[in-house]
């Protein structure tokens, strides 16, 4: 089997209304658990295309014992992928040290307007539906 | 005739990749007798910016019978930045030729390379490692913020630069030169 059949059958299958089949790993669309996110602008930082908009702000804790001292926090108020910019590099994936971000295999995004290639956090939240499972670690 | 016995020495692999350097002199010479091999089917032609080391000009060629492909690669220094051409050996070179020549400034001796894609008196060459960007310097880099910084943190903070009162070293995006950057 070839690519070039492999391909001719997805689209036939696509014309027939069928889902796509996609491969494993298929890099769809990134998808935030903001959870996860500290926002150390690692992200931000490392992205080619400049395309990961972050604003916080720091919020303190009060100490949690009568010796402890206050705690600064970091709290994210904006997390925006301009998907009109991305390449699909995945560095941002990559680079992040608190598993916040991942491919998510959705890739039915198309728009008529740029600016609606803009997704905040709230939509790239809902990308995390259909995130695979990741790989067993190694015992 | 096999590859070794045209190239004159054994050509490498590198990740399953057959991969042969060429001699700039003989570029096109070689060229041709790989083709005659049987590599027949051009398939691409570019160039890598290796900086200090000059530019290298990437061909790949596919043999349709044995179905197996070869990767030949030739280096120039940068200030003699100057190629024969493969228009000779095979036509549709020359599209490639004429992209290579304006995205990295190369020239394809023999072959008189017309502008292809950018536009015309479009002053340097896009693909070369010290070209900066048009859009670096209309749009601000998001990763100046430090982390729980907001856009008027840091507003706030760059007014404080510009009346010498700022004291925090900012982070610098890569591969920009200081001072630019959209007017404060």
């Amino acid at each position: 089997m070839t690519g070039g059949s492999a391909y001719q059958r997805g689209l036939a299958a696509l014309r027939a209304g069928a889902p796509a089949e996609l491969p494993p790993r298929s890099r769809g669309i990134i998808a935030l658990l903001e959870e996860n996110c500290t926002v150390c602008m690692l992200c931000a930082r490392e992205c080619p295309d400049w395309c990961i908009e972050i604003d916080s702000h720091k919020q303190t804790l009060p100490a949690r014992t009568e010796r402890g001292r206050p705690r600064v926090l970091h709290v994210l108020d904006r997390f925006a992928i301009d998907f009109g910019l991305c390449m699909w590099c995945g560095i941002c994936i990559e680079v992040c040290p608190f598993d916040a971000l991942f491919w998510s295999p959705s890739f039915e995004h198309a728009t008529t307007a740029a600016t609606d290639l803009v997704h905040e956090r709230a939509d790239l939240r809902t990308w995390l539906v259909g995130v695979p499972v990741p790989p067993a670690l190694d015992r | 005739m096999t590859l070794a016995e045209v190239l004159g020495h054994e050509p490498s692999t590198s990740y399953g990749v057959v991969v042969a350097e060429v001699d700039r002199a003989g570029w096109a010479a070689v060229v041709t007798d790989v083709r005659d091999l049987g590599y027949a089917f051009f398939d691409v032609l570019t160039a890598v910016d290796l900086e200090a080391e000059g530019f290298e000009v990437v061909l790949r060629l596919w043999d349709p019978a044995a179905r197996k492909g070869v990767v030949l690669r030739t280096r120039c220094p940068r200030e003699d930045a100057r190629v024969p051409t493969l228009t000779e050996v095979f036509a549709g070179a020359g599209w490639h030729e004429r992209a290579a020549a304006e995205l990295f400034g190369i020239t394809f001796d023999g072959h008189a390379t017309a502008h292809l894609l950018l536009s015309e008196g479009f002053d340097g060459h896009p693909l070369r490692k010290d070209f900066v960007l048009a859009s670096r310097v209309a749009k601000r880099w998001p990763g100046a913020k430090e982390p729980g910084e907001s856009d008027a943190d840091l507003a706030a903070e760059l007014t404080a630069d510009r009346t010498g009162r700022g004291s925090r070293r900012r982070a610098v995006p890569p591969g920009v030169p200081t001072g630019w950057g959209p007017p404060r």
